[in-house]
């Protein structure tokens, strides 16, 4: 299992953001699996999704649980580490130890807090491209992640052509909906409501924006599962009493879960981040650079591409997915499409799914046997 | 389904496109006939499947598939886009094989287009003794059962691509692995080839 590494980057030249301003040395936290090759074509880029972390396979130092995606990287996994070289930086803006709000700011030696600039999905390629630089790395053999992580990888696919041999996207889309925005602005205002919150300023204090994360936590959960899946794993169902309590405590199981998931979270997670990463989100719409076309984006792209898309999810449906399957096909690309069927909503992509382990395993073995 | 699963119907179907051509095979069922062309003929290839575990056949063997049908998937392709595409022995399953063939030859410079020929002597015959859908090795379905849905005969495939105005080129005949030029209705082929099979192409 790997160590969290962290390495300082843009050391010469400052990396600039798409929104004005720049970062300049700032750190990336990382943590790799496996050998790089001698021919150095063996790299796998996972990309995480708005609250994940750098500990893709491995325990998490606070959560002391398995790796967000353990089930998919690993010795004889779908990725297999005992092949492939797999890397998973934490993005900039996040707080597992690349440079973000909660970091020091090197100028003034004081957390950054609100002072972090504002970052987009590309500035965040951006900075990962400059840590596969630094790892010697000419082109990524495969970027892949779900999520917010799929729209690195489409992010990579535009901006960074030449660098991705394939690429697999997952549970995503080319720019967020209204509703997509939507919900994360409830998220952000849960946060900043929170008199916890005190603009930003909490990292001194003994009062931190808990209440705030925990609810934006409980309905970001709610739109990862489907109506399905909550109905039968919990239904109407109540919380280890029979009868109803005529009270606001958590009488219904599914109430007590979503608080669990609630209060778990604010262990593990700064709320700065989440209103930096949310935002960065609703700014993707990976056409923008290029005047709105998607085709324009994706003109350089050479990849060879699996998108995946889950029946249940309705935060990044399949119509989302097909619409980057469409681009991909207007412009003749090797691409590959599969829809699988779960009731698992869109956390499909972060639980046991052997339909989806092995699409993406016989994608990657069968690209690498042809490189 | 069977009858296309033996390597010596893809010969034929290999006689028809050049080397490096860029296919695709719609209803390409675990991917082998474009295994076969990416081998003999180094093509570029395509599939595209509606039943999802063919499609995860497809993955594995490094050939670039999109779940989906070809009633409704085919409008994302560019005019144009492929040399040729491929649809064997699915029309018949399609819910309109006259917008499918439309696609097909608006997506590609040419088609190869197969299908069951009901009017084979063997399936009238079976009509008019047993008064019975006929089951056979190529018709495996029982009518209850069966996903096909607009069976033709090779004389209304003719006359289908005269309504379109798509120029068939050539016929091929599987029994005897013959490919010929097209020139028009033929009583021998409408009754005694079991399939179908053609290229075909509009401007």
């Amino acid at each position: 299992m790997s160590e969290n590494k962290i390495v300082t980057l843009a050391e010469d030249e400052p990396l600039n953001l798409d929104g004005g301003g720049s970062l300049s040395k700032f750190k990336t936290a990382y943590t790799t699996y496996g050998k790089l090759n001698d021919k150095k074509n063996n790299s796998i880029l996972v990309c995480h999704a708005l609250t994940g972390d750098q500990y893709v396979a491995s325990d998490h130092p606070i959560t002391k649980k398995n790796g967000w995606w353990s089930m998919v990287v690993g010795p004889d996994k779908p990725i297999d580490t005992n092949k492939f070289f797999v890397i998973c930086p934490n993005v900039i803006g996040g707080c597992m130890g690349s440079t973000g709000p909660k970091e020091i700011n090197p100028e003034n030696g004081k957390e950054f807090a609100t002072d972090f600039p504002v970052i987009t999905i590309a500035d965040m390629v951006r900075a990962q491209k400059l840590l596969i630089d630094y790892l010697g790395i000419e082109k990524i053999f495969c970027v892949t992640g779900g999520s917010m992580g799929g729209m690195l990888v489409l992010e990579w696919l535009s901006k960074f052509p030449e660098m991705v041999h394939s690429a697999v996207p997952i549970a995503t889309a080319t720019n967020h909906s209204a509703q997509n925005i939507a919900l994360n602005e409830l998220a952000r205002q849960s946060i900043m409501a929170d008199p916890n919150w005190q603009s930003g300023n909490y990292y001194h204090s003994d009062k931190k924006p808990m209440k705030g994360l925990s609810v934006a936590r409980m309905a970001a959960h709610i739109s990862y599962l489907s109506k399905e899946a909550l109905q039968s794993k919990f239904g109407r169902n109540l919380q280890d009493k029979n009868s109803l309590d005529y009270s606001f405590d958590a009488d219904f199981q599914i109430e007590s879960y979503l608080r669990h998931q609630g209060f778990t979270f604010v262990d593990r997670f700064d709320a700065n981040s989440y209103l930096y990463i949310t935002r960065a989100m609703d700014y993707f719409d990976v056409s923008s650079s290029n005047n709105g076309s998607l085709i324009e984006a994706f003109k350089n792209t050479q990849s060879k591409i699996l998108c995946v898309s889950f029946t249940s999810d309705w935060l990044y449906p399949t119509s989302e997915n097909k619409k980057i399957v469409k681009v991909f096909n207007s412009l003749g690309l090797n691409v590959s499409f599969i829809e699988i069927e779960t009731e698992n909503g869109h956390d499909s992509f972060l639980l046991d799914e052997p339909k989806f382990f092995e699409a993406i395993k016989g994608f990657v073995n069968s690209t690498f046997e042809n490189l | 389904m069977s009858l296309i699963n033996e390597n010596k119907d893809f010969g034929v179907i290999a006689e028809l496109i050049p080397n490096n051509a860029s296919v695709i095979d719609v209803g390409c069922n675990d991917g082998s006939l474009l295994e076969y062309l990416r081998e003999y003929k180094n093509i570029d290839g395509r599939g595209m499947e509606i039943d999802q575990k063919k499609v995860q056949l497809c993955l594995a063997k490094g050939i670039s598939v999109i779940e989906g049908d070809a009633d409704t998937d085919l409008y994302d392709y560019p005019d144009k886009l492929f040399d040729y595409s491929i649809l064997t022995y699915t029309l018949q399953a399609t819910k309109s094989p006259k917008t499918v063939m439309q696609q097909l030859v608006r997506i590609s410079k040419k088609a190869i287009i197969s299908f069951p020929n009901f009017g084979h002597w063997k399936i009238g015959a079976s009509l008019l003794l047993n008064r019975k859908m006929p089951v056979s090795k190529k018709l495996s379905y029982s009518w209850h059962e069966t996903p096909n849905l607009h069976f033709c005969t090779i004389n209304d495939f003719i006359d289908l691509c005269e309504e379109l105005e798509i120029k068939i080129e050539k016929k091929g005949d599987l029994s005897n692995k013959k490919l010929s030029n097209f020139s028009g209705k033929n009583f021998l082929d409408s009754y005694f080839n079991e399939v179908g099979l053609f290229l075909v192409s509009k401007d």
